[in-house]
C-alpha cells in the first residue's frame, strides 16, 4: 500500500515556490470515488447480483405461479402458516429466556456469574445440527433422558423439536441484547421509584420493564427473522412440519425445480426483509435506553427470595440444557452410536481428522481464512463510509451492507446458484465466468468465499460503525487537513482507532464463514466439501457419531481462531502507541 | 510539568513568553512560509438540498491580507464555523469564490490545499504519540525521515513541547494538547492557519495565557490567520481586524478600535462591549459630527457618516463613558437620574440608572469609597462627547 495516488504529497515542503498543483475537472477526492466505485461494485456482486436474479427468476410466469398460490393453493397456506406459527413461538419464547439469563447475570446476587455468561454465549459459536443431533440423542423417541430414564415415548420431530432447538440456539442473541441494555439503565431511576415508596416487584413491572419495551421488541423481531430463515434445523427435525426455507431447499436439490426455489425464496425474503426494516429503523429508534451511556452507579444486587429463587431457577435450567446438548456433542463423538452403543471409539474423530472428512475440515478453514481478512476489512470500510464519509447515500450502502444477513441463507444460496452457475452476462458482454458449482473455477470455491464475506461482513459492519460513531469528526478533518487522502486517513487514523471493532468484526466473520450453512448447501461442490454441509449428509445418513465429532472439532477450530486472534492484536507491533 | 509553566501569566504585565533563546531561535525557524491571500467573493452556503432554506452564510465578501490575524465573530450559529470550513474545503460553497493568491480553490480538495486547521478539540490522534502526531503530515509529504525528526522537534522546541515527545496525548493537559495541536499545524508552513474556536475547552486563565502565546507566534511567523470565536475578549485582544456576523452575513470589517468605537449597526454595537442607546433628537449634521440634544443638554458627537436629520437615529454611550456628580435635583428629569441599583466588582462598580432618556448601564473604574453612591441617591448625568456615536437605526435582522 503506497500512497502513490497522492500527486501533491511530493511537493517541495517549504512550500515557498508557487505549489504547481495539478487543477484537474475535479477537486473532489479521487480516492474517495474510487473507493466508494470498488465497495459498491463489490456489494453488488456479492449481494445485490444474486437478489436481482433471484427476483427475476421468482417474478418469471413459471415462479410467479407459485408465488399467487401462496394462499389459495392448501399446501403452500399450510407451509406460509407452519414459517410464521415457528416464527413466533420461538421469538416469544427466546426472548423470554434471553431476558431471564440477562436479568439473573445483570440483576441477581450469585456466585458464578461469568460461567453463566459463557454458557449463554455457547451457542454463538456452534455449528448448526449440534443442538439439534444432541436433542435427538437426548429427548427423541430413542432419547437417553425421554425413553431410557424417563421411559416417555416423545416425538421430537415437528414444531415441538424445533421450537426448543430453536429457542436454545437463538437466545443468545436476545441474551445479549437485553444485557446490555439493562447494563445501561441508570440505576438512579430504581433508587428514585424505591425512594417513592416502591417495592422491588413494583420497580421492575412499573421501571425497568417498561424502559426495556424497545429492546424486548428488537430482540423478537431478531429472532423471528432468524428462525424463519433458519435452514438447518427444518432439515433435520421438521418431519412432516415443512417450512418455507426446507420447502424451497426440496425444489431445488430435489425438484430441481429452480423457478420453485425462487417463488418460495421470494415469500421469504419479504417478511424476513420487512422485520428486519422494522427493526432497524423503527424499534431503534423507539429505544429510551441509551446503550452507549454510561449508568451513573452501579444497581443494587437483588437478593430478595421472591424474586432471585424463580429467576436463578430458570436461568439454571436453562444453562444445564446447554450444557447438556454440549457434552453431548463431546461425549457422543467418543462412543459408538451414544445411547444405543456406548463403546468407546476413536473412529469418527478418525474419520475427521485423517480419513474423508478432513478434506471438508481442510478446505473449509481455508476458504474461512480467505474470506475472513476481507469480511472484516469490507465490513469496517463500509462503516467508514457510512458514519463519516458519506452523505445522501450513506444509508442506501448501510442497508445493502447488512444484506447479506438480512437477506435469510437460503434465499442468499439460491440466488448464488441462478446466479453464478453460469457465466455472468451483462449487456451482452461476459463480465466473469461460472464461480459456483462444480464446474466453475476453482471447483466452486470462489463462490463459497463470496458467500463467506457477504454473511460475516455485517457484523463487523455493524460493530465499526458503533465504534466511529465514539470517534470526534475533527480527527478525520484534522488528517485530511494534514495532506492525506481519505483512504490513507483511513488507514492510518481510523483503522488503529476502530481495532477493537476489527476484532470482533474478524471473530464473527470467521465463527460465521465456518459455520453458516443455509446458503453452503446449494453450492457446495464435490470438490470444494465444506464442513456444514458434510454434518448434514452424515446426521441424514443417521451417523449422529461423525456429525458429533465434526461439531467439536469444528467448535475448536472457532474457538483456537479467537484466541490466537486476540493474542496476535495483544503484539505490541499492532498495538499501541507507535515509539519510537 | 517542567518548561511549559502553565502558571497564570496576567494580562497586564504583558511580559514576553517564558521562553529562552532556543525557544526563539526554534519559532524564527519556522517561519519560512509564504503567507498566503484568501479572497472570498460572494460566498454562500446553504445546507441540505432545499435551494431555498435559509442560508447558513450568505453573500460573504472578505478581503484577507497576508500575515494578517483576521478573527470570525459573531454569536452562536452565525456562519463562522460554516465560513471557516468553507475555506479549508470541509464544506462547498452554494455559490461564489474562495481564491488563495490567485488560485481558485473551490474545486480543491481539502488535503491539497496548503493550509493547516486548529480544532477545538485539538483533534489530536489518540493512538499517536506527541511526536508522531506532529510527523504525521510530514511523512505524508514523503520527506526524508532524518528532515522529519529535525523538522518535528524544532517545532516541539518551540512550543516548550520536547519533554514530551513520547507521552500519549491522553497523558498531556489541555494546554499541552492544544499547544501539540498547533505544533502539528505549523511544522506544515501553511499558507493560511485556520483556527475554530481553539481556546474554548481551556481554563479561564490558561485561555488568556494561550491567547497570548498564540497571538506572539503569529506576529512572529507572520502567518495569515483566520481565527472563529464567539468570545468578545478574546477577538479584541488578538485580531488585526474582526469580521463580525449575524445570521449569515457579515455585519462590519474593521480593527477591534474602529468595531468598538464606530460600529456601523446596532447590532455590532451591542455584541461588542455593552452599550447604551440614547433616543435623542438631532439639531443638525455637518462634517462627521452632529448637534443634539439629550438628557436635558445639547451635545456635539462623532457621527455614522450615513445618518440623516430625518431617519431613524440612536445614540450610542458606552458604559464607562458615562459621567456621574452629585446634584441638588430631587426628580428623573433633564439631566437628573437616580441610582436604581449598584454592583462592586473589585477594579469598577457599576450602576443601573434611571433616567428620562432611559434606563443606563454605567461603569465607573478604579472607584474611591468616598465616591461611591447608593441606590436612591439622585445625579447629574452626563458623557463624553468625543466618545458617544451616533448611529442610524436600519431594519436590523432580528
Ligand atoms: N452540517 C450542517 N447541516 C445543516 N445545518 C448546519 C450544519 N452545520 C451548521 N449548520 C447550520 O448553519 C448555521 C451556521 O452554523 P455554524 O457555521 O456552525 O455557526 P457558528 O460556528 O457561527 O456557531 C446554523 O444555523 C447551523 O444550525
Ligand atoms: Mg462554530
Amino acid at each position: 500500500m503506497t500512497d502513490t495516488l497522492l500527486p501533491a504529497a511530493a511537493a517541495p515542503v517549504g512550500a515557498s515556490t508557487p505549489s504547481p498543483r495539478p487543477r484537474r475537472r475535479s477537486g473532489r477526492d479521487l480516492t474517495l470515488v474510487t473507493l466508494v466505485t470498488v465497495v459498491s461494485l463489490l456489494l453488488f456482486v456479492i449481494v445485490g447480483l444474486p437478489l436481482i436474479r433471484i427476483l427475476t427468476v421468482a417474478l418469471s410466469a413459471e415462479g410467479w405461479e407459485i408465488v399467487s398460490s401462496m394462499l389459495t393453493n392448501p399446501v403452500n397456506r399450510r407451509i406460509l402458516w407452519n414459517t410464521v406459527q415457528l416464527g413466533v413461538l420461538v421469538a416469544v419464547l427466546g426472548t423470554a429466556v434471553g431476558f431471564v439469563m440477562a436479568y439473573a447475570q445483570v440483576r441477581l446476587k450469585f456466585r458464578g456469574k461469568k460461567l453463566l455468561h459463557l454458557i449463554a454465549l455457547m451457542p454463538i459459536v456452534s455449528p448448526p445440527f449440534a443442538v439439534a443431533t444432541a436433542a435427538i440423542t437426548m429427548f427423541g423417541r430413542n432419547g437417553i433422558i425421554s425413553n431410557k430414564l424417563l421411559g416417555l415415548d416423545i416425538d421430537i420431530y415437528g414444531l415441538k423439536g424445533l421450537v426448543f432447538v430453536l429457542t436454545l440456539s437463538f437466545f443468545p442473541v436476545s441474551y445479549m441484547n437485553l444485557k446490555g441494555m439493562l447494563e445501561s439503565l441508570d440505576p438512579s431511576l430504581d433508587e428514585a421509584a424505591s425512594n417513592l415508596g416502591a417495592s422491588k416487584l413494583k420497580i421492575f413491572t412499573s421501571v425497568t420493564l417498561p424502559m426495556l419495551v424497545p429492546g424486548i421488541a428488537g430482540s423478537f423481531l431478531l429472532l423471528f427473522v432468524e428462525s424463519i430463515a433458519d435452514l438447518a434445523n427444518p432439515l433435520v427435525l421438521g418431519g412432516d412440519y415443512t417450512v418455507l426455507a426446507s420447502r424451497a431447499y426440496l425444489a431445488v436439490t430435489g425438484e430441481y425445480n429452480v423457478a420453485g426455489g425462487a417463488a418460495y425464496s421470494l415469500v421469504l425474503l419479504v417478511p424476513a426483509l420487512s422485520v428486519f426494516l422494522v427493526q432497524r429503523y423503527w424499534v431503534s429508534r423507539k429505544n429510551v435506553v441509551s446503550v452507549t451511556g454510561k449508568p451513573a452507579g452501579s444497581p443494587e444486587l437483588i437478593t430478595a427470595p421472591a424474586l432471585r429463587i424463580p429467576i436463578l431457577g430458570l436461568a439454571l435450567v436453562v444453562a444445564g440444557l446447554v450444557v447438556l446438548m454440549y457434552a453431548t456433542v463431546i461425549f457422543g463423538g467418543f462412543v459408538k452410536i451414544f445411547g444405543v452403543n456406548n463403546d468407546f471409539t476413536l473412529s469418527h474423530y478418525r474419520f475427521v481428522l485423517a480419513g474423508i472428512g478432513s478434506d471438508a475440515m481442510f478446505t473449509t478453514t481455508l476458504l474461512a481464512l480467505v474470506a475472513t481478512p476481507i469480511a472484516g476489512l469490507l465490513g469496517m470500510l463500509i462503516a467508514w463510509l457510512v458514519v463519516s464519509k458519506l452523505k445522501r447515500t450513506s444509508g442506501l450502502m448501510d442497508f445493502v451492507g447488512m444484506l447479506g444477513l438480512s437477506v435469510p441463507g437460503t434465499v442468499i444460496g439460491i440466488g448464488y446458484a441462478i446466479a453464478f452457475n453460469t457465466p455472468t452476462i451483462l449487456g451482452g458482454r461476459q463480465w466473469f465466468p461460472a464461480v459456483a458449482g462444480g464446474s466453475a473455477i476453482l471447483g466452486g470455491a470462489m463462490a463459497i468465499v463470496m458467500v463467506f464475506v457477504a454473511r460475516s461482513l455485517p457484523s463487523g459492519q455493524r460493530a465499526g460503525i458503533a465504534a466511529l460513531q465514539q470517534i470526534n469528526p475533527a480527527i478525520d478533518e484534522a488528517s485530511t487537513s494534514l495532506g492525506a487522502n481519505s483512504f490513507t486517513t483511513f488507514r492510518k487514523v481510523t483503522l488503529p482507532l476502530i481495532r477493537p471493532a476489527l476484532l470482533s468484526g474478524l471473530t464473527y466473520a470467521f465463527a460465521r464463514s465456518m459455520t453458516t450453512l443455509s446458503p453452503i448447501v446449494f453450492i457446495t461442490t464435490p470438490q470444494t466439501k465444506i464442513m456444514t454441509s458434510q454434518i448434514l449428509a452424515e446426521v441424514d445418513a443417521g451417523r449422529f457419531g461423525n456429525a458429533f465429532a465434526y461439531c467439536a472439532i469444528l467448535i475448536v477450530i472457532v474457538l483456537s481462531f479467537i484466541g490466537l486472534l486476540n493474542l496476535a492484536m495483544l503484539h505490541p507491533s499492532i498495538r499501541g502507541i507507535q515509539r519510537r | 510539568m517542567t518548561a511549559t509553566s502553565e502558571t497564570p501569566m496576567t494580562q497586564q504585565t504583558q511580559q514576553t513568553p517564558p521562553a529562552d533563546s532556543t525557544v526563539q531561535s526554534a519559532r524564527d525557524s519556522l517561519a519560512t512560509a509564504t503567507p498566503g491571500r484568501v479572497t472570498l467573493r460572494s460566498l454562500r452556503k446553504v445546507y441540505g438540498d432545499d435551494a431555498s432554506a435559509t442560508p447558513a452564510v450568505r453573500d460573504v465578501d472578505l478581503d484577507i491580507e497576508p500575515g494578517e490575524f483576521i478573527t470570525l465573530l459573531g454569536p452562536s450559529g452565525c456562519g463562522k464555523t460554516t465560513t471557516l470550513r468553507m475555506i479549508a474545503g470541509f464544506e462547498t460553497p452554494t455559490a461564489g469564490e474562495i481564491r488563495l493568491d490567485d488560485d481558485l480553490l473551490n474545486k480543491v480538495a481539502p488535503n491539497k490545499r496548503p493550509m493547516a486547521m486548529v480544532f477545538q478539540s485539538y483533534a489530536l490522534f489518540p493512538h499517536l504519540s506527541v511526536f508522531d502526531n506532529v510527523a504525521y503530515g510530514l511523512k505524508l509529504k514523503k520527506m526524508p525521515s532524518a528532515r522529519v525528526t529535525e523538522e518535528v522537534e524544532t517545532a516541539l522546541t518551540s512550543m516548550n513541547l520536547g519533554p514530551y515527545r513520547d507521552r500519549a496525548p491522553h497523558q498531556m493537559s489541555g494546554g499541552q494538547q492544544q499547544r501539540v495541536a498547533l505544533a502539528r499545524a505549523l511544522v506544515m508552513r501553511p499558507k493560511v492557519l485556520l483556527f475554530d474556536e481553539p481556546l474554548s475547552n481551556l481554563d479561564a486563565k490558561l485561555r488568556v495565557q494561550m491567547r497570548g502565546e498564540i497571538r506572539r507566534l503569529q506576529r512572529r511567523l507572520g502567518i495569515t490567520t483566520v481565527f472563529v470565536t464567539h468570545d468578545q475578549d478574546e477577538a479584541m485582544t488578538m485580531s488585526d481586524r474582526i469580521v463580525v456576523m449575524n445570521v449569515g452575513v457579515i455585519e462590519q470589517v474593521d480593527t477591534p478600535e474602529e468595531i468598538y468605537r464606530h460600529p456601523l449597526s446596532v447590532f455590532v454595537a451591542d455584541f461588542i462591549g455593552r452599550a447604551n442607546f440614547l433616543d435623542v433628537d438631532v439639531q443638525g449634521i455637518e462634517d462627521g459630527s452632529a448637534r443634539v440634544s439629550v438628557l436635558g443638554r445639547q451635545w456635539t458627537v462623532p457621527s455614522h457618516p450615513e445618518v440623516e436629520v430625518d431617519a431613524p437615529v440612536t445614540l450610542l454611550v458606552r458604559p464607562e463613558s458615562v459621567r456621574l456628580s452629585p446634584t441638588d435635583g430631587r426628580a428623573v428629569t433633564g439631566s437628573v437620574g437616580r441610582v436604581l441599583s449598584s454592583m462592586f466588582y473589585g477594579e469598577s462598580i457599576e450602576y443601573d440608572i434611571e433616567t428620562e432618556a432611559g434606563n443606563l448601564v454605567v461603569s465607573v473604574a478604579d472607584p474611591h469609597a468616598h465616591e461611591t453612591f447608593s441606590p436612591g441617591d439622585y445625579l447629574d448625568v452626563g458623557f463624553e462627547e468625543g466618545r458617544a456615536w451616533l448611529m442610524p437605526v436600519g431594519d436590523e435582522p432580528q
